[in-house]
C-alpha cells in the first residue's frame, strides 16, 4: 500500500473516534505543554541570570574581610596597589560602604553609601543620565560630592530625580553636593544594589562618614577570564606577606565568574527537575496511549483478519496501527505547544520569566512522537502478529 | 470448447493432512484431502459444522499451513511462500466472500472494494475506477459512498463480493455466502455467482446448505476431514 493511502486510513480511523482519540492525547497535551514552558522558564531564568550579571564583569575577584564592621586588620589602599604589580591584574581599586541617616529636603530615612575611586565607576559600568561621575580631583581634593543611584534619587524626590542634581543631601547630618545622577543598573548581584545608593569619594567617605571603622574591599580586575585563578593565588600570597597576623585566611577572595557559572547551574539544575516532571507526565500519557491501543486492536480484531486475508501484511497492519498512536500523539504535541505558548503571558503575570524557545517547541514535538511509538509499537506488533483465522473467528 | 487438459488447474492440492494439538490429543481435522479445482469451475465444498471445511477453506484461502501435503494454487507452490508472500498471493490469486461479509465499518462501499486494490499498490485514481466499475456492475452505482451501515443485507454481500472480484483474481473462495442474508438476496446472491462463472471466473463455495449446493456445477461433500465426491 502506498504511504498516502496508509495516512488516510489512519486519519479515517482516528476520526472515526474523535472522542477517544481526544481523550487519549489529553496527557500529551499536558506533557508537551510542560515540556514547552520548563524549557521557556529554564531560558527565560538563564536570560534573566545572565543579564543580571551582564553589567558584572566576569574577570572581576572580590576581596573583603571575612568578618564585618570593625576589623583589627583591615584592607588599604596600598593593598590595593601591591595587586596591580601582579602580572595577572589589570587593576584594583579600594571601596568602602556603610549606612547612615540620609536626608533631603523633609524626607529622610536609612540609607548606604560607597565610598569609591573613580575607577570603580568604569569597572561596574556606571554611568551618568544627568551630570558627572565622580573624578580623580574630587579623591584627592576630599570634595563633599555625590553621585546618586536612580532608585535613591527617586525616592528622596518623590518622582522628580532630575531636580536634586546641584542640590545637597545629608548624610548623618554632613551635606554633600550631589553632582550627578545615574542611569539604572538593575540587580547587580553583590549585596547592595546600586540603585539604592550613594556614591562618594572614598577619602570623603572615610574622614567624614566611617572614620576608624572603615574596612574596604578591594575590587580586583583579572587581565582576562583565563587569569582569574592565577590572579587569586597572587593575591593571597600578597595578602599573606602583608596581613602577617591572620594572612590571607582573615580574607574573602570570591571571583564573579565563578557566581555567574554557580547562578547558571543553579537555574538549569531547576529547569532540569521541571524537565523530569514533564517526561514523567510524558510517560504516563504514554501509558494511556498503548492502553487505548490496546482496547482499539481488540475491538478491531475481526477487521485485522480481514486485512489480511484480502492481502494486508504485516509490516502494513502495523504501520497502520503505529501511524494511529504517532497521529494522535503528535496532535497532542502541536496543541501540547499551542497551550504551552499561550501559557507564556500567564507565568509573567506570575513574574515567573517564561521564554519561548524553538528548542522548547522541537523538543516538545520530538517528545510527544517518541512517546507514540515508543507507546504505540507493542500494541501495532500484537496486531500485526494476530493469526488471521482466528482473528476472522473473533466477535 | 476447450479440452480439459488446455484448463489450468487453478487449485492442486494433494494429501493435505491437517493436525492440531489439543490437550494430550491429537486431532487430525484434514485428513487426507486431495483436490482439484480447473479454471472456469464452480464448485461447492458440502459439509456439516465440524466436517473441516472452515480448515480445508482456510488451508485453500492461504491463510493456513497443513501439517503435510502439497498444494499448487495457479501454479503456484503454496507451501514453500513465506508469510509476506502468502499475503501477496491472498491479495492477487484469491478473491474472499465472507458469511458475515467482513466489510469494514468506517469505509464507504467504495472503499471497501478499493482496498484490495490498494494494498497491491495501485494508485488511488486508478483503484477507484475499477472499484466503481465492479460495483456497477454489481448495480451498486447509487450506493458507492454509502457506509455497510447504511446498506442492507444483500446490498452489503454486493459490495463484499465487488471486493472479491475488484482485482481479478484467478479464484474467488466463499464462506457461506448466503448464510447471513434472507432467501430472496441468497437467489440474488447465486445469481451472481452463476454470471461470475460464466464470464469464466473459478468460484468455490464452502457450505452446508444443500441447497446452495445443488445449484453449483459440482459439488464435493467433506465429512470427517475427509472429501468424497459424491
Amino acid at each position: 500500500m502506498k504511504a498516502r493511502q496508509l495516512i488516510k486510513l489512519v486519519f479515517i480511523n482516528i476520526y472515526h473516534n474523535k472522542f477517544r482519540s481526544l481523550l487519549t492525547t489529553l496527557g500529551v497535551i499536558v506533557g508537551t505543554a510542560t515540556i514547552f514552558l520548563v524549557v521557556a522558564i529554564g531560558a527565560g531564568g538563564e536570560a534573566q541570570v545572565n543579564q543580571q550579571y551582564s553589567k558584572l564583569n566576569v574577570g572581576t575577584i572580590m576581596v573583603t574581610s571575612a568578618t564585618r564592621g570593625k576589623v583589627k586588620d583591615p584592607l588599604t589602599k596600598k593593598d590595593a596597589e601591591r595587586f596591580t604589580e601582579s602580572a595577572h591584574v589589570a587593576s584594583a581599586f579600594p571601596v568602602v560602604n556603610g549606612s547612615g541617616t540620609m536626608k533631603y529636603g523633609n524626607y529622610g530615612n536609612k540609607g548606604s553609601f560607597f565610598g569609591i575611586v573613580p575607577e570603580y565607576q568604569e569597572a561596574n559600568h556606571l554611568s551618568v543620565q544627568i551630570g558627572r561621575l565622580l573624578e580623580d580631583d574630587d579623591e584627592s581634593k576630599h570634595n563633599r560630592f555625590a553621585v546618586l543611584g536612580s532608585d535613591f534619587a527617586n525616592t528622596y524626590t518623590d518622582g522628580n530625580p532630575d531636580e536634586i542634581v546641584g542640590k545637597s543631601i545629608e548624610i548623618n547630618s554632613r551635606t554633600f553636593e550631589v553632582v550627578g545622577l545615574l542611569n539604572r543598573v538593575g540587580d547587580s548581584g553583590s549585596f547592595m544594589s546600586y540603585d539604592d545608593s550613594v556614591f562618594l569619594p572614598m577619602s570623603v567617605a572615610e574622614k567624614y562618614l566611617l572614620g576608624n571603622r572603615s574596612n574596604p574591599n578591594i575590587t580586583v580586575v583579572a587581565k582576562d577570564l583565563n587569569s582569574v585563578s592565577s590572579a587569586i593565588e597572587d593575591i593571597k600570597s600578597i595578602l599573606d606577606e602583608t596581613h602577617r597576623l591572620g594572612g590571607s585566611d582573615q580574607f574573602r577572595i570570591v571571583d564573579a565568574g565563578s557566581r555567574l557559572a554557580s547562578a547558571q547551574s543553579t537555574a538549569k539544575t531547576m529547569s532540569m527537575l521541571l524537565l523530569s516532571v514533564a517526561v514523567v507526565v510524558l510517560i504516563v500519557s504514554g501509558i494511556g496511549i498503548m492502553n487505548v491501543m490496546f482496547v482499539t486492536v481488540k475491538e478491531r480484531t475481526k477487521e485485522i483478519g480481514t486485512l489480511k486475508a484480502i492481502g494486508a501484511t504485516r509490516s502494513e497492519i502495523l504501520s497502520q496501527f503505529l501511524g494511529e498512536a504517532v497521529v494522535i500523539s503528535f496532535v497532542g504535541g502541536i496543541l501540547g505547544s499551542i497551550i504551552g505558548y499561550g501559557m507564556v503571558p500567564v507565568l509573567s503575570y506570575f513574574e515567573l520569566a517564561a521564554l519561548p524557545t524553538l528548542n522548547g517547541l522541537m523538543l516538545g514535538l520530538l517528545f510527544s512522537v517518541v512517546t507514540g511509538v515508543f507507546f504505540g509499537f507493542y500494541p501495532a506488533w500484537k496486531a500485526a502478529d494476530l493469526n488471521p483465522i482466528e482473528a476472522l473467528r473473533y466477535e | 470448447m476447450f479440452s480439459l487438459e488446455n484448463k489450468k488447474r487453478i487449485i492442486d492440492a494433494h494429501n493435505i493432512i491437517k493436525e492440531y494439538q489439543t490437550g494430550t490429543e491429537l486431532l487430525r481435522v484434514l485428513d487426507d484431502v486431495t483436490i482439484t479445482v480447473m479454471e472456469n469451475e464452480f464448485t461447492a465444498i458440502l459439509g456439516p459444522s465440524g466436517s473441516g471445511k472452515s480448515t480445508l477453506m482456510n488451508v485453500l484461502g492461504c491463510l493456513d499451513r497443513p501439517t503435510s501435503g502439497t498444494y499448487f494454487l495457479d501454479g503456484v507452490d503454496v507451501l514453500q511462500a513465506n508469510e509476506k508472500q502468502l499475503a501477496h498471493m491472498r491479495n492477487q490469486k484469491i478473491g474472499f466472500v465472507f458469511q458475515k461479509f467482513n466489510l469494514l465499518p468506517r469505509l464507504t462501499a467504495i472503499q471497501n472494494v478499493m482496498l484490495p486494490l490498494l494494498y497491491r499498490g495501485i494508485d488511488e485514481a486508478d483503484a477507484f475506477e475499477r472499484a466503481k466499475e465492479k460495483l456497477v456492475l454489481l448495480g451498486l452505482e447509487n450506493r458507492l459512498k454509502h457506509r455497510p451501515n447504511e446498506l442492507s443485507g444483500g446490498q452489503q454481500q454486493r459490495v463484499a463480493i465487488a471486493r472479491a472480484i475488484v482485482g481479478d483474481p484467478p479464484l474467488l473462495l466463499a464462506d457461506e455466502p448466503t448464510g447471513n442474508l434472507d432467501s430472496k438476496s441468497s437467489l440474488d446472491a447465486i445469481k451472481i455467482f452463476q454470471d461470475l462463472h460464466h464470464q469464466g471466473n473459478t468460484i468455490l463455495v464452502i457450505t452446508h446448505d444443500r441447497d446452495v449446493a445443488e445449484k453449483l456445477q459440482k459439488v464435493v461433500f467433506i465429512r470427517d476431514g475427509r472429501l468424497y465426491e459424491n
